[in-house]
């Protein structure tokens, strides 16, 4: 038998690679979380100490009750947004469809900092909306900064870009002449929009909401700078742990709570699809 | 293209207005900053008052010179490794997964469904703990590059699932080795979009915070350089330094764009099932 060096390349390496570098770490970290840190130095003991504090302490509750539904509340809205705005680009892009898209995807890749810095440019105190309002004579609004609207609208445009391009895409491989052939035998417009046009992409839509979803949930750059006094989320008190308070095992506890729940949003997602229902129809010709 | 012209029934206005909305919405704030740090009166530039003040200010500032130094090395290679590494796993689903394909890509594509910060963190502790290594350049650019990779793996799948296989058959019956099968009819034919998901990850690696902040200890980075300066509020260097970056990143897929329409790279849809508009 001929040795099968092929798939050892092509498939071993990058195995390999996120076993390594990927696996492990997420692996060390779920170790970590039943370990304790005390003086800033780590006792290797195992108990779930760090478990029971985050489920009884009323303030790791409170953040992680605020990530859920902020979390939930901005992906619903991305999506709700998104939508519109990927079939508009798609039923009447034309020959520009690529550019729009295109546009779309740009601010996603500026980096979360420097769109949190634009942002401040336009909320802040010293920003456009302050500025439009006081050279119009009225007075500075101080309701929007520092407010958890403020965080929801930050992650808002942080994250809409991907669930537009996520749901872009998966409109752009769905074929429209279905609809056509709904509307030629008596369909309405909204009857084949709901039986057809929704239901076949259906999975692009969730995976847009989960890849909203889960860097929400864990979001650390918004609520800080967005956020008021009353915005602490998960990550960002997440992210403390690792910094001033140098409590790492409690951290990790908290990581590990963020990834589980990450987990099961895509598990419950996975099961709650039907692929050959969605028009998937495998990965490759083979 | 046959758009049917005077048929503006309500839902395709309500349609068009979002679009225009959210557009709006997502480059008010970019211009607002990009007009603020070419103006003198950079709080509101309406009209400005143009100069080069904080620009040059940002360019002598030594700080953001070591980090966009360190940027651009994290950039780069985790851009190239990613780039490698996914189309090797790319080539490797479509070709010898076989039965196991879905396996290989639920694992391929898992880092998606991680948030930056946990892979930093995870990242960190692994390193710091189990391995004692202080942060370093390595440790940030092989991170990163777990992050990039699966970006990398969906648009270079885009790319190669048009690509017809059977022409390296076709090449390797006529004698070819896979080595010069693959770099004389494989790589001419695919190299769109290797090339798509370099420049991609590479703005991705370029810019990531949450990622390289824990591991590169107190190295900067332009992204951690910022967030530092963040922290005592917002100054018109950042609007300026930001501006740059935007600036970077709209030439780059600018020149992607060009480079697709002119035909001198083709990826993305299939042409055989576009379709013009209603």
């Amino acid at each position: 038998m001929k040795p099968r060096v092929a798939p050892a390349i092509f498939l071993g390496i990058p195995t390999v690679f996120l076993v390594g570098l990927f696996v492990l770490p997420l692996l060390s970290m779920l170790v970590l979380s039943v370990w304790r840190t005390e003086n800033y130095h780590i006792i290797r003991d195992f108990s779930f100490h760090n478990y029971e504090v985050l489920a009884t302490e009323g303030a790791y509750i409170t953040f992680l009750v605020r990530s859920l539904v902020m979390a939930s509340a901005v992906s619903l809205i991305c999506t709700l947004l998104a939508w519109p705005i990927a079939y508009g680009i798609t039923l009447y892009g034309g020959r520009y469809k690529l550019l729009f898209s295109l546009a779309f995807a740009v601010p996603f890749l500026t980096g979360e900092v420097l769109r949190i810095i634009a942002l401040q440019g336009l909320l802040g105190p010293l920003g456009l909306l302050n500025g439009v309002l006081l050279s119009l004579g009225a007075a500075p609004l101080r309701v929007i900064m520092y407010t958890n609207v403020a965080s929801a609208i930050g992650l808002v445009y942080l994250y809409l870009p991907i669930v537009v391009t996520v749901i872009y895409l998966s409109l752009l491989n769905f074929d429209q002449r279905l609809i056509d052939a709904a509307t030629i035998f008596g369909a309405s417009p909204a009857r084949a929009f709901f039986e057809v046009t929704w239901p076949l992409n259906l999975f692009g839509t969730l995976i847009g909401f989960a890849l909203c979803f889960i860097p929400c949930l864990s979001a650390t750059l918004a609520p800080r700078f967005l956020g008021g006094p009353n915005g602490t989320l998960y990550g960002m008190a997440m992210a403390q742990q690792f910094g001033e308070s140098g409590t790492w095992a409690l951290g990790a506890a908290m990581g590990v709570v963020l990834f589980a729940v990450s987990v099961l949003l895509v598990v419950g997602v996975a099961r709650l699809i039907d692929l050959r229902r969605t028009g998937f129809t495998g990965f490759g010709r083979g | 293209m046959s758009m049917k012209l005077g048929k503006w029934k309500p839902g395709k206005i309500a349609l068009l207005a979002t679009v225009a909305v959210s557009y709006l919405f997502l480059y008010l704030p970019v211009v607002h900053i990009g007009l603020a740090s070419f103006a003198r009166n950079s709080n509101f530039p309406y009209p400005p008052k143009w100069s080069l003040d904080i620009m040059a200010r940002l360019f002598s500032n030594s700080l953001y010179q070591t980090a966009l130094g360190n940027s651009l090395i994290i950039g780069i290679f985790a851009a190239l490794l990613s780039t490698a590494l996914a189309g090797l796993a790319t080539i490797g689903l479509m070709r010898h997964a076989g039965r196991r394909a879905p396996l290989y890509l639920a694992l391929f594509i898992a880092p998606l469904f991680v948030a930056e910060v946990l892979l930093g963190i995870s990242s960190l502790i692994f390193n710091g703990l189990f391995l004692g290594l202080q942060g370093n350049m390595i440790s940030a650019i092989l991170a990163n590059t777990v992050h990039c990779f699966s970006y990398a793996l969906l648009i270079i799948a885009t790319q190669l699932y048009r690509y017809d296989w059977r022409l390296d058959d076709a090449a390797m019956v006529f004698g070819a080795s896979p080595a010069r099968t693959f770099f004389e009819v494989t790589l001419p034919l695919i190299w769109p979009g290797l090339l798509g998901a370099f420049i991609v990850t590479f703005i991705m690696a370029f810019n990531n915070l949450e990622i390289s902040f824990y591991l590169l200890g107190a190295t900067p980075t332009l992204p951690s350089a910022a967030w530092g300066a963040l922290r005592y509020g917002v100054k018109p260097e950042l609007y300026a330094l930001a501006t740059c970056v935007n600036l970077i990143v709209f030439a780059l897929l600018a020149i992607m764009f060009v480079l697709m329409r002119t035909g001198l790279l083709t990826f993305g849809h299939r042409p055989e099932r576009e379709r013009s508009a209603v």
